[in-house]
């Protein structure tokens, strides 16, 4: 590729002086916040903050003596991962059917999906609350499962549909003369087809799972269903305020396999995030 | 409704006995075939009438209660005629505007001026992986950096007072504008690379040459990023910001751990607002009250602007 040359209003100072002081307000709370992490709890609140905390191992100990972390650690993960199965069981043929089919109704089912994205956690947070409830399933996985996968449905169907657009119609087409079913051209033609659009898809709404607070808060209340993410704001010790080292430590070992995903879907993101509005 | 009207038109197509097998079997499976699509897309679409319809329908009926623990007393409109002239109410509503709008006007520009420097610049890979990263971490601990760094920890406080802007202690939980300002840095360092990530794919993604044909013609990068590429790229920054938009209008997470609603609820928010109602004063049928007035404003919303940014994205 030929490099491009330099051009009028092409200031190269001014360009590096704005991306490298955005990159330090990204990095430096991330970098700070690690640091209290690794400090002893006496260096955390204190009147004058410490820049050079002396290291200490104090919030590992803690996390495992007094704090179920595996606990939350575990129902996180069978919270999220038993949510996108849903969602991709659910998701994969509607998206095909909002794709590959011609009826009435079709662009309005597919909006009416789009449009269950919009709607704030705070307006269904009641009834879902008293439907959980009723049914028993407060302070289960189960439920948090369950509302995981509705609130990312939406996204899982489009990501899905705009990847399955992609695919050509010849290749459908040959497989059909060939005799094959419509569920067969499903599995064996159209989901390898997609896969890129399927991982995208699977990876945003574990992301998003792992992050959902309210939902989590309200379902939620001790350790046989606490997440990760709801399980922080109940760091805290009493009269010795909020355990900052704990809190953390939790959010760095929550963070890296988040990172490791995103890494690997990096070149969909976009795509992803925009639920297949932006082809990135 | 149409799924199930549909759906039963398979029952309907029973093999007629005075006609042959093949001919009744071909019947069968036409109708099939015109149900399939509606067979598909059935279970998602239940599924998510099961999360919107059944709590919004429940909402509506709920609102017209008062609910003491179990007991259940019908009120007619009277928490809808409290909520009108409840000033905590409009107060929140407009601090989500406020807090939501200051937040996503100065998202949009940030990313949009990065995106501008970013997207020719060879490091392009680094700089995207390094703005990503507040965005990865859960909302939840984003929240406590921020409350560690403004109030608990006061770091700010000392980073102010040592470059000698202030003496002493600034009350970030004290003054209005400080503690929604809380609120806004924590928004803006997390959700900026949303829109710096799609901007710079949709700027990546575009035509080159136009690009190219206006640079030889003279024209200078910034002209050109204006008048060519921004132009181009309208629907995406349309859908990206529409999405943005719904996510801030929804904050709850950032006051529940920063602030709490204080000073004096100017920094409460409206979805803050239906958690403290229903699951702090027990107040159900008032909260539910409120969450019908902005479920009415999604719909107008969905309607109005998220079907047009999103076909336009299409494009």
């Amino acid at each position: 590729m030929e490099k491009r040359r330099k051009s009028k209003g092409d200031n190269l100072v001014l360009r590096y002086l704005v991306l490298g002081s955005w990159a330090l307000f990204c990095l430096v709370p991330i970098l700070w916040f690690l640091s209290i992490g690794f400090r002893p709890r006496t260096e955390i609140i204190t009147p004058e903050p410490i820049y050079w905390p002396t290291f200490s191992l104090d919030a590992w100990r803690l996390l495992l003596a007094d704090w179920p972390i595996f606990d939350y650690l575990r129902n996180s993960v069978v919270a999220v991962t038993g949510s996108v199965v849903i969602d991709l069981i659910l998701g994969i043929p509607a998206a095909y059917s909002l794709t590959r089919y011609e009826y009435r109704g079709r662009d309005d089912i597919g909006f009416y999906i789009l449009s269950t994205r919009m709607m704030a956690p705070a307006i269904v947070a009641i009834p879902i609350f008293f439907l959980f409830r009723n049914m028993g399933l407060l302070d289960s996985v189960w439920a948090l499962m369950l509302i995981y996968a509705a609130v990312n449905l939406s996204i899982v169907v489009w990501i899905i549909r705009s990847y399955m657009l992609d695919i050509p119609k010849e290749l459908e087409d040959a497989a059909r003369t060939d005799g094959a079913g419509d569920l067969r051209i499903l599995w064996e033609i159209i989901i390898p087809a997609c896969l890129p659009g399927i991982i995208t898809a699977s990876v945003i709404a574990a992301i998003f799972a792992i992050n959902e607070f309210l939902f989590t808060l309200l379902i939620a209340s001790t350790k046989s269903a606490y997440t990760m993410s709801v399980a922080l704001a109940n760091f805290t010790g009493g009269s010795d305020g909020v355990i900052y080292n704990a809190i953390a430590l939790v959010s760095f070992l929550a963070f890296l396999p988040i990172l490791v995903l995103i890494v690997l879907i990096q070149k969909h993101l976009s795509r992803g995030l925009t639920m297949g509005a932006v082809k990135g | 409704m149409a799924v199930l009207d549909q759906t039963g038109g398979v029952a309907r197509a029973a093999p007629d006995r005075a006609r042959p097998r093949e001919k009744a079997l071909r019947r069968r499976s036409s109708a099939l075939r015109r149900a399939f699509p509606y067979l598909l897309v059935a279970p998602a679409v239940i599924y998510l009438l099961g999360i919107t319809l059944y709590p919004g329908a429940y909402a509506i009926y709920q609102s017209f209660y008062l609910v003491r623990f179990t007991e259940w007393i019908p009120v007619g409109f009277d928490n809808y005629v409290e909520l009108w002239s409840d000033s905590e109410f409009w107060q929140a509503l407009l601090n989500t505007l406020i807090i939501g709008g200051i937040a996503l006007a100065l998202e949009c520009v940030i990313a949009m001026a990065l995106a501008f420097f970013a997207y020719r610049d060879a490091l392009i890979r680094v700089w995207r992986i390094v703005f990503l990263m507040p965005m990865l971490f859960m909302p939840s601990a984003v929240a406590f950096v921020w409350k560690l760094a403004f109030n608990d920890g006061r770091v700010i406080s000392d980073l102010l007072r040592k470059i000698g802007l202030i003496d002493g202690n600034l009350d970030f939980l004290g003054n209005v504008w400080l503690a929604r300002s809380t609120l806004i840095v924590a928004d803006l360092w997390q959700w900026t690379p949303f829109l710096f990530i799609i901007f710079v794919a949709a700027l990546q993604s575009q035509d080159q040459e136009v690009e190219e044909a206006a640079r030889l013609d003279g024209a200078s990068w910034p002209a050109i990023f204006w008048n060519v590429s921004l132009p181009m790229i309208r629907p995406v920054i349309a859908v990206a910001v529409v999405l943005r938009g719904i996510d801030i209008t929804t904050m709850f997470t950032n006051v529940f751990i920063l602030t709490k609603g204080t000073p004096g609820g100017t920094t409460e928010t409206i979805s803050y607002f239906i958690y403290r109602q229903g699951f702090q004063t027990f107040n159900f049928g008032y909260a539910s009250a409120a969450a019908v007035v902005m479920l009415v404003v999604t719909i107008l919303a969905a309607q109005l602007v998220v079907k047009r940014a999103f076909r336009s994205g299409k494009a």
